[in-house]
């Protein structure tokens, strides 16, 4: 894309949306003809009551036999439209079944990204300030530890130490009643959204970390310092709005991380969101499920990467004048 | 025994050892069934205390209020909900909220004309009287009356419906039932079939009324005449269900205002809800961890059923086409240690022979044990030593895949290599092509039984049973024998027949007979064991006989 | 985020780098990495855990007291049991046994299935890289693409649809690896294609393979190596967590991730079965992760220990 250069931040910002909606066009091609070889979807819903007269008579009922090229661009057609089909499974509008859930793995996802961001932002900027001093070496190598602990075992350990086997305090898991929406049962997202937390606070805060080092170093901090700027003001507003930047990427690429992570922690506790109807829809064979939840977590990693690069550019001056 | 005299499997007990049902032997109830010549060919009729609904015992008086929440496993979006058909046990749960049956089965698995029918009976061996009892009201207000009967049995004999009744049609005249009166209603037979009222007792024959379809999204267009309405459902989460105030029993029941329904992913996360009071009752406790729940102040419901979890050999195809290997087969097979490992000893050892409640159950046969030389020897009779197969499994019922590895564990001691393959799309591609598989199957009565898994047209025949020629091919004649045969013995000779077929050269491997163990909180009362098919003493005899304390 | 139209210090490179996320970087000198990278304590530290669990799951078949499929004691017994020191599992098998057999499937899995996943993503980054033309976007986009699926969805996908069979799971495994692995191939020898020796060793007709193979591939092996032990440590996730959704090749096969799914509804009673597996995959993926670091940062020739200032 090197002849799609120039611009400024407007070229910049059509480029990147240009290039998403291509990757997405991609993404649309890989699904649908993945989805494909899922198999009869009539004989995975029936499953062992599938006599011959309860296939055909579904079979019939949810037309299963048209044109697969036909069926793409139809398909396609409807995702453009806001139609994702009908749930093979429960005869629902997928909009209707996967409403609910989305919103509930949203508001996981957003409230482990609210709590976790900026505490990750404050655990690196604190390291920074106050580096190779014992807080600095603590979190430093805490959050390395912690990096690389797939979540069920974060998740597993959670539960052991708050719900079943050492403290009783918190619910072991979190099943929204449909009807109800997530935050009315705080106490039940407290485990999950920790899990979450777990899972991205130490990449965002030893980037910070990294970033703030980098930026308290910088010539330009150094001259704030020079012209007798208070160390308050060198801190918030020239170091911090320059170290940040890094940090989007890093929140972005976890934040469409957790969309693939929320599969295993909604099933260990149970929550109703887009993770736990995954694994259900795969194993029913329900082809408008599976591809509406994977054409929405492909464009939620787009979307994000898309957002980070933007906003990287947005809040980092240095860069921002280059483009 | 219990104050009405027939032996109730205890809460908690752990039987061990070799196991007879017992039963109450040919007497005919003075609780006065009209049925006679019905009765005569499904077993004794018992008695049962004051309707089939009675296992309070001493749980004291039932007392109204309260919001019972229930945790099931094994559903998802395929979820529905439909008084004659279901998928998933989350179904059965849902089925049994709304929807009775013209007959029912008590705790003994004895069958009871208690429900919606005052009476079935057989007026010559190819025709049934109907009659259901006056004053019954759906849940809208709407009366029941023998239109209803007629269309719910005309629906689940349409083929097209695909309702999992359908099989059990098969000898009923569905387009001749006629209406005698409001209250009566004739049900014609293509052949002789004594197995009816037993048919009609099967939860998924729930009475509907004209013009009933599935739910599509509308809670309203589930009526039925059962003890909670629908509210709301989402299949794969939740459903609410609410009391219907006018229910016709006119005892107080139903107690609960409410009762809510969850599915579940997995038993831990089940376990845990219940052991942190999020449900008030669970199904499905795995049987290992029976102790440990019950350390942590969860009840217990122990009911042995005549449930099986069998290992299925394809008769017709290799290596099991040679019976030798199907007898070697069951003789390395370790009944006892099976028990122990995948049902933690809550279990009755099996003998290869379903249906144990039936009077036709030939308990004369001796018990089979692990005999590895002999197996050995067999199969290298049959020229099979060192023979690799697979053996397919699936999560779907607790219990299928634990029993696949350790019989492949055991099969080791014979030099069989098993290997058994977890498939989740089993029951989607594979089912009934395959040649060695595991399976599971409910209460039944044996002819009931061997009508939906062991005739060439059954709809679940996994062992592809009967053999076509040779011993054992006059299975079906003698099926068709045992259904017209009205005098009991002569019914039972017939069927000692068809069990010796099936211990000699059957495709069937029954270790033993699981009791489905349910759980629940100290503030639910009205819990007793029971023989029937589903959950829970058939999910408290349709959510009508439990209460909170 | 290939096209990262910004350009990044050394320190925040670094840090960006140990989570896979492509960054030029200037090549440092590759001899001798591992050795100098083991100075740091966070490199022995992840050294003598990984060593610890690789000789665990290699050694444990051999060491193990009992058959991991034999019944020992009824389920759930407590330690001690029918010889069972760690008590039994779900199934009455020894936990102990089992612990010891469990490890080498998950392990070897891993390591298949990364190497494959490296091996294809160096081979697209390289070639992406050298080719400085229409072929860098084709393939680039085509790893971006992937890239869009996590892994564990596809993962997941792919063996509930395929069945749990080791070849699915390596696949998949694989597939999801090779282009974050590629993008950073590319990016750490983009600067290099760019200098002028690979030049010069064109003029005098060298072979593409030879430049690729001979002098391409020794300058980014730093960052190939840190990618190396990230990946593992995801394969490492990605692999315990299918087994613990039920998803692992033989159901009853002795596997840390089933064992945590078979036994942790007995935590509170009988927690050895399920704890031993948990613990184990944490210190795993901790030491891989450590290792990880260590050498990101000895590449970058930062050293901490020695002070860098």
């Amino acid at each position: 894309m090197k002849w799609l250069r120039g611009g400024g931040i407007w070229g910049f910002i059509v480029r990147r949306v240009l290039l998403g909606i291509l990757v997405m066009f991609l993404v649309s091609i890989i699904v649908f003809a993945g989805t494909q070889a899922l198999g009869d979807p009539a004989r995975a819903i029936l499953g062992r009551d599938a006599t011959p007269d309860r296939l055909a008579a579904l079979q019939k009922q949810l037309n299963l036999d048209q044109n697969v090229v036909g069926q793409y661009f139809q398909w396609l057609g409807g995702l453009l439209h806001g139609d994702l089909g009908t749930s093979l499974a429960s005869q629902q509008p997928v909009s209707t079944a996967l409403g609910p859930r989305l919103v509930s793995s949203i508001v996981l996802v957003v409230i482990a990204a609210v709590i976790s961001i900026p505490l990750s932002i404050a655990i690196g900027s604190y390291a920074a300030l106050h580096r190779e001093k014992k807080f600095d070496t603590i979190v430093s190598n805490t959050m390395l530890a912690l990096a690389s602990l797939p979540e069920f075992v974060v998740a597993l350990l959670l539960v052991i130490l708050f719900s079943t086997s050492v403290f009783h305090w918190l619910p072991a898991i979190s099943p929204v009643p449909p009807g109800h929406r997530a935050w009315e049962y705080p106490d039940e997202l407290i485990l999950p959204v920790v899990t979450l937390a777990f899972a991205v606070t130490p990449y965002v805060s030893r980037i910070m970390r990294a970033s703030m080092i980098e930026v308290l170093e910088s010539d330009y901090v150094e001259m704030a310092r020079l012209k007798g700027l208070s160390e308050r003001t060198v801190l918030y507003r020239h170091a911090l709005p320059n170290a940040i930047g890094p940090v989007f990427q890093v929140a972005a690429i976890s934040l469409a991380y957790l969309a693939g992570g929320i599969v295993v922690i909604e099933y260990v506790f149970n929550y109703p969101g887009i993770g736990s109807e995954l694994v259900d829809a795969v194993q029913n064979h329900d082809i408008p499920v599976v591809q509406a939840l994977a054409i929405l977590i492909a464009g939620l990693y787009v979307l994000l990467n898309l957002l980070a690069d933007v906003a990287t550019i947005l809040v980092t001056p240095r860069l921002r004048t280059r483009l | 025994m219990t104050g009405s005299g027939q032996q109730r499997w205890q809460v908690n007990e752990r039987p061990d050892g070799l196991w007879t049902p017992s039963r109450r032997g040919m007497v005919m109830g003075a609780g006065g069934v009209a049925m006679a010549a019905t009765l005569a060919a499904c077993g004794g009729s018992s008695p049962s205390p004051s309707g089939g609904g009675d296992s309070s015992g001493a749980a004291g008086t039932p007392k109204q209020g309260g919001n019972f929440r229930l945790g099931v496993t094994g559903g998802g979006s395929k979820d529905m909900m439909d008084g004659q058909n279901i998928v998933t046990k989350p179904d059965q749960a849902r089925l049994m909220t709304a929807f009775e049956t013209l007959l029912t089965f008590d705790d003994n698995y004895q069958l009871k004309t208690d429900g919606l029918a005052e009476s079935v009976e057989a007026d010559n061996p190819t025709q049934y009287t109907i009659k259901i009892r006056k004053g019954i009201d759906f849940q809208n207000g709407k009366p029941f009356t023998s239109d209803d009967v007629i269309y719910s049995l005309q629906r689940i004999g349409t083929q097209a419906n695909g309702l999992t009744g359908f099989a059990a049609t098969a000898t009923m005249d569905i387009k001749n039932i006629k209406k005698i009166d409001k209250y009566t209603v004739q049900l014609p037979l293509k052949s002789p079939d004594s197995t009816v009222p037993q048919t009609l007792a099967s939860y998924t024959f729930g009475m509907v009324p004209v013009g009933y379809e599935a739910y599509k999204g509308d809670p309203s267009t589930q009526i039925g005449t059962g003890c909670y309405k629908l509210k709301s459902f989402t299949p794969g989460q939740e459903s609410v269900h609410e009391r219907n105030p006018n229910y016709w029993r006119g005892d107080g029941s139903p107690w609960f205002d409410t009762v809510t329904i969850t599915d579940f992913n997995d038993s831990t996360a089940q376990l845990n809800a219940l052991k942190g009071g999020q449900i008030d009752a669970m199904t499905d406790v795995p049987a290992g961890q029976v102790d440990a729940a019950q350390g942590s102040g969860i009840g217990i419901l122990n009911s042995q059923t005549g449930g099986w979890i069998p290992l299925c050999m394809a008769i017709d195809m290799p290596p099991f086409d040679d019976p030798k290997v199907r007898q070697a087969f069951r003789l390395i097979i370790d009944r006892k240690a099976i028990l122990e490992q995948v049902g933690n000893g809550y279990g009755q050892i099996a003998n290869d022979m379903y249906a144990p409640f039936d009077e036709g159950y030939d308990k004369s046969l001796p018990q089979r044990e692990q005999d590895i030389e002999q197996a050995k020897s067999l199969l290298k009779s049959a020229g099979k030593e060192g023979l690799s197969v697979d053996l397919h499994t699936t999560n779907g019922a607790s219990g299928m895949v634990p029993l696949a590895s350790v019989f492949a564990s055991q099969a080791k001691a014979a030099g069989v290599n098993v290997t058994v393959k977890n498939d989740p799309n089993y029951y989607g591609d594979s089912y009934l092509k395959l040649a060695f598989s595991v399976d599971f199957w409910g209460t039944r009565g044996y002819l009931n039984q061997v009508q939906q898994g062991s005739l060439p047209n059954s709809p679940y025949n996994e062992t592809h049973w009967p053999p076509k020629s040779g011993t054992g091919s006059d299975f079906e004649s003698l099926y068709k024998q045992a259904l017209a045969e009205t005098d009991t013995n002569k019914r039972i000779d017939i069927q000692h027949q068809m069990n010796q077929y099936e211990y000699d050269i059957g495709g069937y491997i029954i270790p033993y007979f699981n009791a489905l163990i349910d759980g629940y909180g100290s503030n639910v009362k009205g819990l007793s064991p029971s023989k029937g098919t589903l959950n829970l003493a058939s999910f408290g005899h349709g959510f009508r006989t439990i209460w909170f304390a | 985020m290939r096209d990262r139209e910004v350009e990044l210090s050394r320190d925040t490179a670094i840090a960006l780098e140990t989570e896979g996320i492509d960054v030029p970087v200037v090549p440092g000198r590759s001899s001798n990495l591992l050795r100098r990278s083991l100075r740091l304590g966070r490199t022995k530290v992840g050294l003598a855990l990984v060593g610890f669990l690789v000789l665990i799951a290699v050694l444990g078949p051999l060491v193990a007291p009992h058959a991991p499929d034999a019944f020992v004691a009824r389920p759930f017994s407590a330690p001690g049991t029918g010889g069972a020191v760690l008590g039994t599992d779900y199934l009455g098998q020894d936990v102990l046994s089992r612990f010891l057999h469990g490890g080498l499937n998950i392990l070897v899995l891993a390591i298949i299935s990364t190497a494959i996943g490296l091996v294809l993503g160096l081979a697209i980054g390289l070639a992406a890289a050298y080719s400085r033309n229409w072929l860098d976007d084709v393939l680039m986009r085509a790893m971006d693409v992937i890239m869009a699926f996590p892994q564990i969805m596809l993962a997941l996908v792919a063996v509930s649809l395929v069945g749990p069979k080791n070849w699915v799971t390596i696949t998949a495994i694989a597939l999801t690896t090779a282009p974050r692995v590629a993008r950073v191939a590319r990016g750490a020898a983009q600067p290099v294609v760019e200098r002028d020796f690979i030049g010069a060793t064109e003029a005098m007709g060298m072979s593409r393979f030879r430049i690729i193979g001979g002098e391409l591939f020794p300058n980014i092996l730093g960052p190939m190596m840190v990618e190396a032990s990230l990946r593992l440590t995801y394969s490492i996730a990605v692999i315990a967590a299918l087994a613990f959704l039920g998803l692992a090749n033989d159901p009853n096969g002795p596997n840390w991730g089933t064992m945590i799914q078979q036994n942790q509804g007995a935590l509170a009673t009988q927690p050895w079965g399920a704890l031993l597996p948990i613990l184990a995959i944490a210190l795993l993926t901790m030491g891989t992760g450590l290792i990880g670091d260590g050498i990101a940062r000895t590449a970058a020739g930062i050293d901490r220990e020695r002070g860098d200032e």
